[in-house]
């Protein structure tokens, strides 16, 4: 490793100056135009302070939207972190066809959103979907079920949808994390402990947590700012059903052209996001700074 | 791995996962040789008919399918969006494509520098790079959409190159300093000792040794902007130039859409995916598992 006495602009520039221009510019854009009333149509721009946050935080889906997102976010992250750790975790395994499957597993990465909600309406229609088909052939129910109609079981259909669409990139992750354990702590492991559960609690796991963070910091984000296959899916009904905060900024700035309101919304996101990778840091300590720090 | 497994318990797990990962993707290419009539009827077995590729021949040539002109009542349910997805597919490449080779230009010689340097201001410059992916998308829609409608680049490719260029480009920083990393250093201390400068060195010996980890890399920039929806559908223009995320989006809601077009365009959309599963597979994972991630 050599070192350089000055920051290397020419080299590093064009890389930070496009990422700077998707990330601090739209940030910093965004809380000035909720403090403005941006309406497409009107030229003149008026600062009225609080007032798109107050309208946005007393409308009557706010309250909706806001619960919908969280409960997306706690059922979705966790479900695809731990099946991304058990799936990557199996996958080590050497068997007839496991290059396929490892292949394969990767398949729902590449699909569009919109593709993906697609073949997931086909699983779970109610009188057509392959799942009610399913489980009346093995006599389970009855009558076919609503998923996607139903208010109660709508967003846990989306978000099976989303778990599925978020898997390949955690079980690819899980896997290079494995793959970077020394082997010598593994077979060390085989010979002191007998039981397959105590070694992965304490001779896997602990080389894990870093990267389960990133994972479950990673897919709260993903699952809180989800939008398309919602939307694709069940355009945010039955009712308020599976209406999220991400689709309202969407719903305000592009259906309802007022710029202030929905920048307001996206503010509240980064917001509540910022506070996720807090909580979630804080909740489950690592070594992850550190650890970027030494590569 | 040398310990034992239960080889039917192997079995079962490695089917649970097939059948989740792959088993939408397979019942969208059984619902597309499958006429809507036998598709949509319970008491009909579901190869009754056999299979025909009449959906396919419509979206290639535009030919319709003769079940659709005998059944008078039922002629609605098809449309023209369809015959936009084999335009689209190239639309999407021809986005994809730009926004790889953007990232490799301007991405290879910074990873190149964190990889092998040290320098003031390095570890903000790339925390910031790791960091930047976490801001949610929905949240930069928005002021993205604005200051591009300001220089005129709504609605035109180039405007969608430009965000998935910047959108991929950490990811692209992140996996070629990886890449650059695990080169031997005794190369770089041979071509200093032979005053190559700096650039010499990276264009002459970083660059044509890691050129298939580059070109891999390349793939998954490529994957990232070919699947990418929200900015493809904000600020894509008319039919001739749209996106394949916003085509099969639009698609996928269109009630005139009968269950077997819309799934041959899932399908003919899926295809070139399905090779890229097997080229980043080959290339960039098993490239990063195969080696220390950690560097």
């Amino acid at each position: 490793m050599w070192s350089i006495n000055r920051f290397p602009i020419a080299w590093l520039l064009p890389a930070l100056l496009p990422v700077a221009f998707i990330t601090i510019y739209p940030i910093a854009h965004a809380l000035w135009t909720s403090l403005h009333q941006v309406m497409i149509l009107f030229p003149v721009e008026p600062f009225v302070g609080l007032d798109n946050y107050k309208r946005v935080l007393t409308s009557d889906y706010f309250i909706d939207a806001l619960r919908n997102s969280l409960l997306f976010t706690v059922i979705a992250a966790p479900s695809v972190v731990i099946l991304g750790v058990a799936i990557a975790l199996f996958l080590q395994r050497r068997f007839f066809g496991s290059q396929i499957i490892r292949s394969i597993v990767l398949l729902p990465w590449v699909l569009p959103g919109a593709i993906s909600a697609v073949l997931w309406v086909w699983v779970f229609h109610p009188s057509f979907g392959v799942l009610n088909g399913l489980l009346m052939n093995l006599g389970l129910i009855d009558e076919s079920i609503p998923w996607l109609t139903s208010p109660k079981l709508a967003l846990y259909a989306v978000a099976v949808a989303h778990v599925w669409t978020q898997i390949p990139f955690a079980v690819v992750l899980v896997m290079a994390a494995l793959a970077s354990i020394n082997s010598e702590v593994l077979e060390a492991g085989e010979i002191d402990c007998r039981s397959p559960y105590k070694r992965f609690r304490h001779i896997v796991f602990p080389e894990l947590k870093a990267m389960v963070v990133v994972l479950l910091v990673y897919n709260a984000l993903t699952a809180f700012t989800s939008y398309d296959l919602v939307y694709a899916m069940t355009g945010g009904g039955p009712g308020t059903a599976t209406t999220l905060l991400s689709f309202q900024i969407w719903r305000e700035s592009f259906s309802m052209y007022d710029f202030g309101a929905g920048s307001a919304v996206a503010f509240i996101v980064v917001l509540i996001s910022a506070a996720l990778i807090i909580a979630i840091t804080r909740a489950l300590p690592s070594d992850l700074f550190a650890k970027e720090e030494a590569s | 791995m040398k310990r034992r497994h239960n080889p039917i318990l192997t079995f079962l797990f490695a089917g649970l996962i097939l059948l989740f990962t792959g088993g939408p993707v397979v019942l969208s290419l059984i619902g597309s040789v499958v006429p809507d009539r036998i598709l949509l009827n319970s008491d009909a077995g579901l190869f009754d008919e056999g299979i025909n590729f009449e959906t396919y021949r419509y979206v290639f040539t535009g030919e319709l399918p003769s079940g659709y002109l005998t059944e008078g009542a039922n002629r609605a349910m098809i449309s023209d969006a369809a015959r936009q997805v084999p335009r689209s597919l190239w639309n999407s490449t021809v986005v994809a494509f730009a926004a790889m080779v953007l990232n490799l230009l301007l991405g290879a010689p910074a990873a190149f520098l964190f990889a092998r340097y040290a320098f003031p201001g390095k570890k903000i410059s790339f925390l910031f790079l790791i960091l930047s992916p976490l801001v949610p998308t929905v949240a930069l829609v928005t002021p993205i959409y604005m200051s591009l409608q300001a220089v005129g680049l709504v609605g035109t490719q180039l405007g969608i190159i430009l965000v998935h260029t910047a959108k991929a480009l950490p990811f692209t920083v992140l996996i070629l300093s990886v890449f650059f990393r695990k080169m031997p250093a005794e190369l770089f201390e041979a071509a200093m000792l032979d005053h190559c400068s700096r650039f010499q060195a990276f264009t002459r010996i970083a660059v044509p040794l890691a050129l298939p980890s580059i070109g891999a890399t390349g793939l998954f920039a490529f994957m990232l902007s070919y699947s990418e929806y929200m900015f493809s559908m904000v600020l894509s223009g008319d039919a001739e130039t749209r996106p394949v995320s916003v085509v099969m989006a639009a698609l996928a809601r269109n009630t005139d859409v009968s269950w077997s077009l819309l799934n041959t365009g899932i399908f003919i959309a899926i295809v070139p995916t399905l090779l890229l599963v097997a080229l980043i597979w080959r290339f960039v994972v098993e490239d990063l598992l195969g080696g220390s991630v950690k560097g």
